[in-house]
């Protein structure tokens, strides 16, 4: 992490120099150009204080001759001028030194107050990260907790459910066992009763019938009998009925 | 009525029969009589109707018995229904037999029969029934047409049963 912070100050200190320094060495683009630049300037076409003096005058003949060396003499300068331009490789040293200072300065400036506050930032990102690590692994921890949890409880739900499944089936069986050994009872009873019924029945009518039998018979037998109890019968049946206490 | 007020008539009508001399014959006149109101309802709900006075009640005894039973037994049988004991007839009937017979050492063999026994019938069958309970009887017939033919004789609590009617009924239920 330090390597990292240090290479891009570096990085953005030499950014500043030469981001300066290319402001100075923007001057020299050319020759031509820094001839024309400087001719222009002096005579004040570009805003400059060098003209004004000498293009009043040209009307003058005798003053164009005298203007016409002034040129001649401010070309020659302007050419040893821009002769001199600085060089695009080689800086000149008051550049170097200044943007060395520059640079020391910046250099230190971060080295005082930057880099620190990077440092704090990134360390409290870093101390943010591992704490929301942290409470990432909590989290997780305390899901896996719950899932195991909830795993558990499904488990015991599944079996649950799975006795009560089973229980109700062996109640659904116990009940169907009931009921079906009831209605075969009541089956049973019913065989029973009606058999009974039937029975009871059959003797009923049988037993009318002999009734009605003996009603006839007896009936029949009444009529004879009285018809032929007459006083002799009676007389008879006395004497016999005397004779039979007599020898029991 | 209780039974010690039937005892007690009982008694009484023995002891007018005895006084006139002719105890077994009102014993016996009366026994017939009670069995003739047993067998009608209208007699024997008019001798014990109190609505009815008692001098018309006596005149109906005089009327259906004056001629042919003995005095004696008449005026018992008056006596008894005057005093408006008309429905106990019967009673006191069967109570003067039993204690006639008893003076006398003898029990009462009540004879249901369809005809009326002679009286070598009766002693015969009193012979017949003493050699089969071994007690000595006396005969009471009882003309019941219910019996159809033969011969129904009760002796206290023992019943010897020899009635054409028995045995039908016992054919019935031999179906």
């Amino acid at each position: 992490m330090k390597k990292r912070i240090f290479v891009a100050s570096i990085l953005g200190a030499l950014l500043l120099t030469f981001g300066m320094a290319g402001t100075a060495s923007a001057a020299g683009a050319s020759a031509e150009e820094c001839i024309l630049t400087e001719w222009l300037e002096e005579k004040g076409y570009l805003g400059g204080d060098h003209g004004d003096g000498h293009s009043g005058d040209h009307a003058d003949g005798h003053d164009g001759d005298h203007a016409a060396l002034h040129d001649e003499e401010l070309l020659k300068d302007i050419k040893k001028k821009c002769k001199e331009a600085p060089d695009y490789i080689m800086p000149e040293l008051k550049e170097v030194i200044w943007g060395g200072g520059a640079f020391l300065v910046l250099l230190g400036l971060m080295m005082w107050k930057g880099f620190p506050a990077v440092k704090r930032i990134m360390n409290e990102r870093s101390e943010k990260i591992a704490s929301d690590l942290d409470q990432a692994d909590q989290a997780k921890a305390d899901a896996q907790a719950v899932k195991t949890q909830y795993e558990a409880e499904l488990a015991d739900a599944k079996s649950e459910a799975s006795r009560i499944i089973d229980e109700a089936r062996q109640q659904a069986e116990s009940l169907r066992s009931d009921l079906q050994e009831r209605a075969e009872s009541d089956i049973a009873e019913m065989r029973s009763q009606a058999a009974a019924d039937l029975e009871a029945a059959r003797e009923r009518a049988m037993s009318d019938l002999q009734a009605e039998v003996a009603d006839i018979v007896v009936g029949a037998a009444e009529r004879v009998v009285e018809a032929n109890l007459d006083a002799e019968a009676q007389t008879r049946l006395i004497e016999n009925y005397i004779d039979q206490v007599g020898s029991d | 009525m209780s039974e010690d007020r039937i005892t007690k008539y009982a008694e009484a009508v023995l002891a007018v029969a005895s006084a006139e001399g002719g105890g077994l014959e009102v014993e016996d006149e009366l026994f017939r009589f009670a069995r003739a109101v047993e067998g009608s309802d209208d007699l024997r709900r008019t001798l014990s109707d109190s609505k009815i006075p008692a001098a018309r009640r006596q005149q109906i005894i005089e009327d259906l018995i004056g001629g042919q039973a003995t005095p004696a037994t008449t005026a018992v049988i008056s006596m008894i229904v005057a005093a408006g004991r008309g429905g106990d007839i019967q009673r006191i009937a069967d109570e003067v037999v039993a204690l006639g017979a008893a003076s006398r050492a003898k029990a009462v063999a009540e004879v249901y029969s369809v005809i009326e026994l002679t009286e070598d019938q009766q002693a015969r069958l009193a012979t017949s029934l003493q050699s089969a309970t071994g007690k000595e009887v006396e005969i009471k017939v009882i003309i019941d047409e219910s019996v159809m033919g033969g011969l129904l004789v009760q002796i206290e609590d023992e019943v010897i049963d020899g009635t054409v009617r028995t045995r039908l009924k016992q054919l019935r239920e031999a179906f």
